[in-house]
């Protein structure tokens, strides 16, 4: 350990010298070099790996982010959006009002309308809509914000997805979590900044680019922790390589880098011995934050989790002990949420129904948790698919389809989240009588990014990164923060 | 920028009475490239540029720069600082009005050479890298030196200047893995590093260089360079991520293009037109897979023609970064905000691209049945073998039986390729309003923007001649970009730091004469081929020097742009995975073929939807082959090589952003990949001698060609024992680690951890 002290200090006199001369007033100073799942060295990668901007110009109230993603777009007109009047509706035939101009993924000819298919009641001091399908989440909804009115262009899974976690429906965008991580640094430098956790049917249609670091250094890229085998990839010793072999192995390899360091003078030797060091403590740490059976067993009853198991639920109480850990942005996909009514499980009443059963009670038990250990002050929760689903029954080729189902739409869906200087106890924004469009409180995806970034302290117009001779933010040139949210 | 004047200047609030400042020295001719246009792309381009011209103002062409102004003056006359406004406008103290709002305002001295560029005219000059490089440029003169190369002559020139000494050569051992790596992307093999090393002829570095340049190796090595700019992938990309399972026959064309040292004028017309050429051979054909590799989009409910469109910028972008270094994504939307670009010029060049018929179906069409030139060379040496044994009759032969299997399991494969539509249902291009593809403004026909078509005459009207136009020698960027890509390469940084940008906000080179030198060099010395210009590099003193460092040149030049030290960059992804399975003898050294899918921790693709399975080859061989086989996915692609900086292949990518990464320690140290190749050197080392001092000897020899230092035998020596002692108390531990290996002892134990300390050197994963 010693040594490895000792290289930090050393570094950190380096750099802070190299600060000074040459990496202005926000250059990479100590506090960044401690923080080694961040950037590391200047010399190699220019000021490129970390953001030393002036995006930093407010205050911030998060300093993490828990994003729960439901890959596949759940319905809103089942589960919160409630629309009394879609009753009436109930197979009729759609206007042609909705239809004119509007492209679908599936829906062709003319569909009909489709009721909402469970029932509704209110609940909390805020009396939220919420639908029979998430009883447990009721008991929080004074707890939390509903926006009624986002809204996207786009109406396909991938680039949906893409465009919510990158800014961009295409490929090849850095995701929300690494420009955080790029602009904000670690908090943990025995844990990466930025974890994924994917629970569910399927994949997500993204992709690993949903987390990939796009043209920003790689370093900022989302590390999957896997449910089964190694939580992260090759973090386990092979087998026979005892921990004390190991930190012999660790201890020769600095021992003889160290020496070459003083022969050759490559700061990049400095930065290399300390990511093996790095990497010695996060076998350490990695098992510890994702071994969930020293929880106390009230806790497991809250979530409904059991280890070992590869759950939704696992994953909240995770995401929660991250949290805990001081890692930033925690992304969490869930999947197969898909429901076009065309088979008998991609179904409101089929593979919907199920997917709201594994998310309620640990939903509910994030919020919960969160909120007894005083996290939620500086923890946002957010909550969402890629976009919503159409008041009409899908039909394709002109025939309805066998199943009660939803075409993808853009136009208006909800999502909820709370913490961190989020106005709890309320719904923002609304939407027309059969939850076609919005007519309120509209937030565009590019806003939510904004807000987002605001609430950690982020100029969503400043956080900028040059590729390809312009500069790229996470908003595109959009996004305007929705003060009207915020506390 | 370097004015000798700025030196020590503190930003100084602008004083009523500008004096202009003494530094410009009223009378010297104001330079508009280095002087003035730093000084109006930081300040005034974002609101007088491409994108936006408040007030009727863009100083991005010149002839708007002094057109009238929304105001009725002019921002500039030229001969009056008076009559300019601009001049006014920057000297402002009210705050409403001065430029630019906001910020501490420009310095006198810029104000000078402003005012002093207006006075003598306000002449634009064309962007450095848009002028033709100079035909008769030739290699500073140097008093006392003896210095042949002209690469050594430019640098000891600057140096001079400088005051800066070139470092001393780089020892032999250093010297051969630099220059193995570089020229074949692997370590060199046990019989030329003992000849080499014994040699002490003055032809000896010569002889190896000549050697490698001919290897089959410096094919593959030099193709995993370009096939980052051609995103070569196995897979479509997007949601379904299909698999492309021909495409490796392209990169077998690329490969084979690097072997034959094909002229780079042909290997760019082949791949970007070679179908409009006269009767093209296959391999021309298969050449055009190239711009098949961008992406379709096969997520049910997509529309087609939304991602053909997609495919068809990709392409346009794709072809400016790769061959002028020149950012045309920016100019999608709306005016190059930096350079002379205009709008409607992105959708003239979008017009050479948009009549090829694909058009984003799952199938890939249209495709060709092609064979690769190995393959079609194999053939033909089946086919010999064939004929010879008929003509002898001995047709019951066994190696005749076997022959002729051969011959017939060789059958062409269905390749995307690029076919232009039938001149009577060619598509009409339209500009995007805003980059829309559903709003269309104005219709374009095919054109090259005229910032960069200047200097040629001949305005090229379809794709075939848009690639004759780039490798026109009097291009000015093609051979600069290009040579400048090699330059990045071998000193892990280009002369132009931003390879893909050579535009007015890219970075400008540091040696503007060897860059340009070496561009003529290529296209009229070299007749655009590599290696010989690849080997005037390698020959160079510059390239040869030591990259050992003192405190006080890493403070003068820590990114080492003035070349006073040799390169010293981790090796590739590509190149870190070979070494291991080079050194520990484990790599299959087969040259081309389809792509393999070595080990990979199980579960990796499951974040992918569909039936897709990677599934491991039984047979180490086809575990073992080069990196440049592996099977690339664009959603998921080969997990180790993402941990080094290899990209997605979802888009062209020039430049790898090289991290340092614990997650790499994971790799080398852990992924079952690198630790089988420690136990395979450990083995190896083992088997050398009963003795640990020539055990340890042996792995350094094997992998970084030099003995162990005392201090680095004694590190070593010291880990046997701790290790040693930790295994024979723990028998289990040593069964477990010595799985797979014939002799199972705890000294074998400590000794694969020895070889571990080896393979995780910084030394071995770095080109020193």
């Amino acid at each position: 350990m010693k040594l490895f002290e000792e290289l930090l200090k050393k570094e950190s006199e380096y750099f802070t010298r190299r600060h000074f001369l040459r990496q202005g007033s926000l250059g990479l100073g100590v506090a960044a070099l401690a923080s080694l799942m961040g950037c590391k060295n200047p010399l190699s990668q220019s000021s490129v790996t970390r953001y030393t901007g002036s995006a930093h110009n407010l205050v911030p109230k998060a300093k993490r982010i828990i994003f729960l993603h439901m890959a596949g777009a759940p319905s809103q007109l089942d589960l919160f959006d409630y629309k009394p009047l879609l009753h009436q509706l109930d197979g009729k035939e759609c206007p042609q009002s909705l239809l004119e101009g509007k492209r679908f993924a599936f829906i062709t000819g003319v569909p009909e309308m489709l009721g909402p298919q469970f029932s509704f009641n209110q609940y909390g001091q805020s009396g939220s809509w919420v639908s029979e399908l998430l009883p447990h989440f009721t008991e929080v909804v004074d707890d939390v914000l509903f926006m009624k009115s986002l809204h996207t262009e786009e109406f396909n899974h991938a680039p949906a997805q893409l465009f919510m976690h990158t800014g961009s429906p295409r490929l090849g965008r850095p995701s929300f979590g690494s420009w955080v991580n790029y602009g904000l640094g670690s908090e943990n430098e025995n844990l990466p900044g930025f974890v994924v956790m994917v629970s569910g049917q399927s994949a997500p249609s993204g992709g690993k680019s949903l987390w990939g670091s796009g043209f920003l250094p790689s370093i900022h890229q989302g590390v999957e922790f896997r449910s089964k085998g190694d939580p992260v990839l090759f973090v386990s010793n092979p087998d026979g390589v005892p921990r004390n072999v190991r930190r012999a192995v660790t201890d020769a390899i600095n021992q003889i880098n160290e020496t070459a360091y003083q022969e050759v003078g490559d700061p990049e030797i400095l930065t290399r011995m300390a990511q093996y060091e790095m990497a010695f403590k996060m076998q350490m740490s990695v098992p510890q934050a994702t071994d969930i059976g020293d929880e106390p067993d009230y806790i497991h009853q809250l979530y409904g989790t059991e280890p070992g198991k590869v759950s939704f639920a696992n994953n909240c109480l995770l995401a929660r002990r991250l949290a805990e850990r001081g890692v930033r942005f925690i992304q969490l996909y869930h999947r197969g949420w898909d429901s076009h009514g065309s088979n008998d499980f991609e179904n409101l009443h089929g593979g919907f129904k199920t997917r709201c059963t594994e998310i309620d009670q640990a939903m509910t038990a994030l919020v919960k948790d969160l909120k007894q250990r005083g996290m939620l002050e500086d923890t946002l929760v957010v909550w969402g698919g890629e976009f919503g689903r159409t008041p009409m029954q899908e039909n394709r080729q002109g025939k309805t389809n066998p199943f009660k189902g939803r075409d993808h739409h853009g136009n208006a869906f909800t999502m909820w989240m709370t913490g961190a200087g989020v106005k709890t106890g309320i719904s923002y924004g609304e939407t027309d009588e059969i939850g076609y469009d919005g007519i309120s409180g509209k937030i565009h995806i590019h806003d939510l990014q904004a807000t987002l970034l605001h609430q950690l302290g982020l100029n969503h117009e400043k956080l900028t990164y040059q590729f390809q001779g312009r500069d790229f933010r996470l908003t595109d040139v959009h996004g305007k923060v929705v003060k009207e949210i915020l506390t | 920028m370097n004015f000798p004047c700025h030196r020590g200047v503190l930003i100084l609030a602008v004083i009523a009475v500008i004096k202009f400042s003494s530094c410009s020295n009223s009378g010297d001719t104001i330079d508009f490239n280095t002087q003035v246009r730093p000084i109006l792309n930081k300040n005034c381009m974002s609101c007088h540029g491409g994108v936006r011209q408040n007030g009727g103002l863009s100083f991005l062409f010149p002839e708007m720069a002094v057109d009238t102004l929304d105001s009725g003056n002019f921002a500039i006359v030229p001969g009056s600082t008076k009559k300019s406004v601009l001049i006014d406008r920057i000297q402002q103290q009210d705050p409403e009005l001065r430029m630019p709002p906001e910020g501490p305002g420009l310095t006198e001295e810029e104000i000078g050479i402003l005012a002093d560029w207006i006075k003598q005219g306000a002449r634009w000059d064309n962007h450095w890298a848009y002028k033709p490089p100079d035909p008769g440029i030739q290699a500073p003169e140097l008093e006392h030196s003896e210095l042949s190369n002209p690469i050594d002559r430019f640098v000891a020139d600057k140096l001079n200047k400088e005051g800066l000494a070139p470092s001393t050569k780089a020892d032999k051992a250093t010297l051969l893995r630099r220059v193995s790596f570089d020229l074949v992307g692997l370590p060199p093999s046990k019989e030329m590093a003992d000849e080499f090393l014994a040699d002490n002829s003055s032809q000896a570095y010569e002889r190896v260089v000549d050697k490698l340049l001919a290897s089959p190796h410096y094919g593959e090595r030099w193709a995993a360079f370009w096939l980052d700019l051609a995103r070569y992938a196995d897979s479509q990309g997007y949601q379904k991520d299909n698999l492309r399972p021909t495409m490796w026959l392209y990169r077998d064309w690329v490969i084979n293009a690097f072997n034959q040292d094909m002229p780079f004028d042909q290997f760019t017309i082949e791949q970007l037109a070679g179908d409009l050429l006269v009767n093209p051979t296959e391999d021309q054909l298969l050449a055009t897979a190239f711009h098949r590799n961008t992406m379709n989009n096969d997520e049910g409910g997509t529309d087609d023609e939304e991602f053909r469109v997609a495919a068809v910028l990709d392409r346009v972008n794709t072809t400016f970064e790769v061959w002028q270094g020149t950012t045309m994504g920016c100019v999608q939307c709306h005016t190059h905000p930096y350079d002379p670009i205009k709008h409607e010029e992105y959708y003239k060049v979008y017009a050479f691209f948009n009549n090829t018929q694909d058009s984003d179906k799952t199938s890939d069409v249209p495709n060709a049945m092609l064979l690769s030139t190995p393959q079609r060379d194999l053939k033909a040496r089946y086919e010999q073998e064939i004929k010879k044994f008929r003509a002898s009759g001995d047709t019951v032969n066994n190696t005749y039986q076997e022959a002729l299997k051969k011959y017939f399991s060789i059958k062409p494969l269905k390749v995307p390729v690029m076919k232009e539509m039938p001149a009577d249902s060619s598509r009409m291009s339209h500009v995007f309003v805003r980059g829309n593809w559903l709003v269309h403004g104005d219709e374009v026909q095919p054109s090259v923007p005229e910032a960069l078509s200047q200097p040629l005459s001949e305005n090229p009207s379809n794709r075939l001649e848009l690639a004759q136009w780039l490798v026109d020698p009097q291009n000015p960027l093609t051979a600069r970009v290009m040579v400048n890509r090699l330059w990045e390469q071998m000193f892990g940084r280009g002369l132009v730091e931003t390879l893909e940008d050579f535009g007015s906000q890219g970075s400008m080179p540091v040696y503007p004469g060897l860059l340009d030198w070496m561009a003529i060099q290529f296209i009229h010395q070299h007749q655009w081929k590599f290696k010989p210009l690849l080997k005037q590099i390698v020959l160079s003193e510059t390239y040869q020097q030591s990259s050992s460092v003192s405190p006080e040149l890493l403070e003068l030049d820590p990114y080492n742009r003035f070349l006073a030290r040799g390169p010293r960059v981790r090796l590739s992804a590509e190149q870190i995975r070979d070494q291991a399975l080079a050194v520990s003898g484990l790599l299959n050294q087969r040259v081309y073929g389809p792509s393999v899918m070595p080990l990979q921790p199980e579960g990796v693709w499951n974040v992918i939807r569909h039936v897709e399975r990677w599934e491991t080859p039984k047979d180490p061989e086809n575990q073992n082959r080069r990196a440049l086989y592996t099977f690339w996915r664009r959603v998921s692609p080969y997990p180790s090589m993402m941990t080094f900086d290899a990209t997605s292949r979802e888009f062209c990518v020039s430049r790898r952003i090289r991290t340092n990464t614990p997650l790499q320690a994971f790799v080398t140290l852990n992924d079952p990949v690198f630790f089988n190749a420690t136990k395979v050197l450990a083995v190896n080392m083992h088997r050398v001698s009963d003795n640990l001092e020539k055990q340890i000897e042996y792995g350094f020899k094997q992998t970084l060609y030099r003995r162990p230092t005392e201090s680095e035998l004694q590190s070593l020596t010291a880990l046997f024992g701790k290790t040693l002692n930790v295994y024979q108390q723990q028998p289990l531990q040593v069964t477990e680690i010595t799985n797979g290996v014939d002799i199972r002892t705890p000294e074998m134990a400590a000794i694969i951890n020895l070889a571990a300390v080896i393979l995780n050197l910084n030394e071995t994963i770095t080109k020193g």
